[in-house]
């Protein structure tokens, strides 16, 4: 039987269980890679670094997680602070790197066209709307999850999804139709 | 209806925007990096405490001069007026009674806050 999070959480702890904690790695590194490459605006050498230092810093701090929270919100809200460590560093976030954005994409599943319009209208968003609808629309967190993952108000998490949402679908209109 | 119709579309495209990524080696680059694990001598933890008892117990034995003041100590407890016993007795089980209450109300104000 597969373990659960909670309990591969437990290994780690109990048994300092290298195995235990490769194999959460291995459950939300997708997640975990495919915000923060959003975040940076298709910036993938940035957001793989990103993420690998998130995941060291929640082995590391693996001890502070209570289990209030369910695991994989505990370490987006890691990640999303890697990524806002690094953006202050660099005072500005790096452009999209549009060629390497589209490589990564499978033009099997969606239009391309539409894809990079979406991708495009997402990296025109302000931070924190582009940070709600990324947690709350793509990733499936709720919005009380996000609001624990990017330590803001609840209210204020539903304003930047619904005012980061509205300006999607006026960009994405045509599409819509 | 059309209005949720607009959001179930947008977001079924932003969640097929963000196809699964494959590992292609980033799981063994993270565990690579992890900090080497704790040389841990828990399993130690209860030998130590049974030799160290047994250390003091044996220290106390001999300089003790076999035990003796044991042996003084009950005599003198015998010798206790029996009115000090009762009081005692009284004493104890009045503190173990307020312990007790004092625990019960901590233990009913965290259950109805």
């Amino acid at each position: 039987m597969e373990l659960t999070d909670a309990g591969l959480v437990a290994r780690v702890l109990v048994d300092d269980d290298q195995h235990a904690y490769g194999e959460l790695v291995r459950r939300h590194q997708s997640s975990i890679r495919g915000l923060l490459r959003q975040l940076t605006r298709g910036d993938i050498a940035l957001a793989d670094d990103l993420a690998q230092d998130a995941f060291i810093r929640a082995y590391k701090n693996i001890r502070s997680f209570r289990g209030e929270a369910k695991f994989s919100t505990w370490l987006y809200r890691i990640a999303y602070n890697c990524f806002r460590e690094d953006a202050r560093k660099r005072k500005e976030l790096v452009g999209i790197n549009e060629e390497q954005w589209q490589a990564e994409q499978d033009p099997q599943t969606v239009d391309a066209g539409l894809r990079h319009d979406l991708m495009h209208a997402l990296s025109l968003l302000p931070l924190h709307e582009r940070s709600a609808v990324l947690l709350c629309c793509q990733n499936g967190l709720s919005h009380d999850e996000a609001a624990r993952v990017l330590e803001i108000p609840l209210g204020t998490v539903k304003t930047n999804v619904l005012r980061g949402r509205e300006k999607l679908k006026k960009t994405l209109a045509a599409w819509a139709q | 209806m059309m209005n949720e119709m607009e959001q179930d579309w947008l977001d079924k495209k932003l969640q097929e925007a963000a196809p699964y990524i494959e590992d292609d080696g980033f799981t063994a680059r993270v565990l690579r990096q992890l900090p080497a694990p704790q040389v841990r001598f828990q399993f130690l933890r209860p030998f130590i405490l049974v030799a160290a008892s047994a250390l003091a117990s044996a220290l106390t034995y001999v300089l003790s001069d076999g035990g003796r003041f044991i042996i003084v100590e009950m005599f003198k407890v015998t010798t206790i007026p029996t009115v000090w016993v009762v009081g005692f007795a009284l004493a104890s089980g009045m503190l173990v009674m307020a312990g007790g209450i004092a625990a019960a109300m901590s233990k009913s104000g965290q259950i109805q806050s």
